[in-house]
């Protein structure tokens, strides 16, 4: 658990704070330091501006009370060199001129100083002054602990959600695997630490292989929770179960049905487009059902391509929608590549999305090596993004067919 | 966010989600704008998306939102689709869902010839 009440309730610095008097007049310094030792600062003499920088520096006072002329260095060169400071504490400059200064002040104003006081100094507005200083001191000292926390806990989530994403990736097949007469080959990107995408592939039994990929509405952790669900639950006993009609022939929409009867919600809002195949090896064909996903390309290594599947219902957006198997053959030269929307969609720079063309033409020049397509795509959307990370999550799923391995 | 101009004489409300690109950055906030006119009792609405370029699942997903909402109290229609719109609406089956039309005019008829 995260301790957010740290967040609301930071504990003030109660130390006293530093005060760093400077003036070439002993009798002033000593004046001014008296009254600011009596309402409980600790303070530090300095006889001029050099000596003055080098204490601010050694003790990292928080307030200086600095006198505008002084040998060597002056107060606005003073106020200049602590502004130039590296670091992330402020010390807040409190400078005494004469009065009716406005020329001496404006400059003052421009190297840094944040208030005034005229000579005579006295203990009524010196008080005032200090006691303004320091509110707004312990103000920054409030607001510099808040942030240190939230980072803190910024770290944690990101952390966790690091782990989170370990855990969905190894719930995704390898990148290349040869399963049952076929090779399949996976990119998987998401666009932030998690991906609200999931794919799998699988040895039904000796007949069939199946394979599946979803994309989940919207991204980050709520949509990938439910991918991660969907991935502990799709596995080949499962399909095994579901995607077989009652006349023991291939329905892989009865599984994508049976996945939105078991996902829908009247007042829900997630849903997920899938598309799930089924190849009968005996007879060359895919078995699929579309549901929203799209469509996916069927290519031979000479280059021939057409789409497949025209389109279908996403799966636990509406009630009651059917779901439909189609067939279409697939053949032992061919192979199958899908695609999630996050490859069309991308947009260059300037706005333009990279589109169904620019997908279709880098699937053509790598058909010749199926297995080098799900990386040459990446490559080509990397460079279409112009190295900027992806708006939605990618996956590339190639499943070629090897049957004589 | 939304733009809306109202039909009085036949209570048709037509929306313009007023942006290039309804995705999830701000599908939810066009759901919650268009739901608050539904809970004001506007129940023939049309969303013209003439200026939108794209729209992704959760922009699907707000527009089914809606239609649930409405439920069978009313309807829903689009119109003036561009072609990226248009291939989304007919990969998932949402041209099935929601009536479309050319432009606002054209869908305004329609309705106004059911009521």
């Amino acid at each position: 658990m995260y301790e957010y009440t740290a967040i609301s309730r930071p504990q003030p610095d109660c130390t006293r704070l530093k005060v760093v008097v400077a003036d070439d007049d002993a009798v002033q310094r000593a004046y001014i330091s008296l009254i600011l030792k009596k309402l409980g600062y600790e303070t530090h003499e300095a006889r001029d501006g050099a000596e003055a920088l080098e204490l601010v520096r050694a003790i990292s006072a928080k307030i200086l009370v600095c006198d505008l002329d002084m040998p060597g260095l002056d107060g606005y060169d003073l106020a200049r060199t602590i502004r130039a400071e590296p670091g992330d504490g402020y010390v807040h400059i409190l400078m005494v001129t004469g009065q009716d200064q406005r020329q001496q002040r404006e400059l003052a104003l421009e190297a840094g100083v944040d208030d005034f006081m005229g000579k005579p100094v006295d203990t009524a507005t010196l008080t005032a002054r200090v006691r303004s200083a320091d509110r707004l001191l312990r103000h920054e000292e409030l607001l510099l602990q808040r942030s240190k926390v939230l980072a803190k806990a910024k770290e944690q989530i990101e952390d966790d959600l690091r782990a989170a994403a370990d855990a969905q990736r190894r719930l995704l097949p390898p990148a290349h695997q040869v399963v049952e007469g076929c090779r399949f080959h996976a990119a998987f990107q998401p666009s932030n630490i998690l991906s609200g995408d999931m794919f799998g592939y699988y040895r039904i039994c000796e007949s069939y292989t199946a394979f599946y990929a979803i994309d989940v509405a919207g991204h980050g952790v709520h949509a990938s929770l439910m991918s991660v669900a969907l991935g502990h639950l799709l596995t080949a006993e499962h399909f095994r179960a579901h995607s077989f009609g009652a006349d023991g022939r291939p329905d892989p929409a009865a599984l994508v049905r049976s996945l939105s009867e078991r996902f829908y919600r009247d007042d829900g809002t997630e849903y997920f487009t899938m598309f799930c195949g089924m190849i009968e090896h005996g007879s060359d064909l895919l078995h699929f059902c579309q549901a929203g996903y799209p469509s996916p390309y069927i290519l031979t290594r000479d280059r021939a391509c057409r789409q497949v599947g025209t389109g279908g219902f996403p799966v636990a957006l509406l009630d009651g929608v059917p779901f439909e198997t189609d067939v279409t053959p697939f053949a032992e030269a061919e192979f199958l590549v899908l695609c999630s929307d996050g490859a069309m969609e991308a947009e260059c720079p300037a706005g333009e999305a990279f589109g169904e063309a620019r997908v279709e033409a880098a699937l053509a020049g790598s058909a010749p090596a199926p297995h080098t397509i799900p990386g040459n795509l990446v490559s080509a959307l990397e460079a279409w993004r112009e190295g900027r990370a992806l708006d939605d999550d990618l996956t590339v799923l190639v499943c070629e067919r090897t049957p004589n391995q | 966010m939304i733009k809306t101009r109202l039909h009085d004489e036949y209570g048709i409300c037509v929306v313009n989600p007023a942006v290039e690109r309804l995705t999830a950055a701000n599908a939810t906030a066009f759901k919650e704008e268009v739901l608050a006119l539904i809970d004001q009792k506007q129940d023939k609405l049309v969303i013209d998306l003439a200026d939108v370029t794209f729209l992704d699942s959760s922009g699907i997903g707000a527009m089914v939102g809606l239609l649930k909402r409405l439920g069978n109290r009313g309807e829903i229609v689009v119109c003036s689709l561009s072609s990226g719109v248009q291939q989304m609406f007919k990969i998932t089956r949402m041209d099935r869902v929601f009536s479309s039309y050319s432009d606002v005019n054209a869908a305004i008829a329609a309705i106004k010839e059911r009521v």
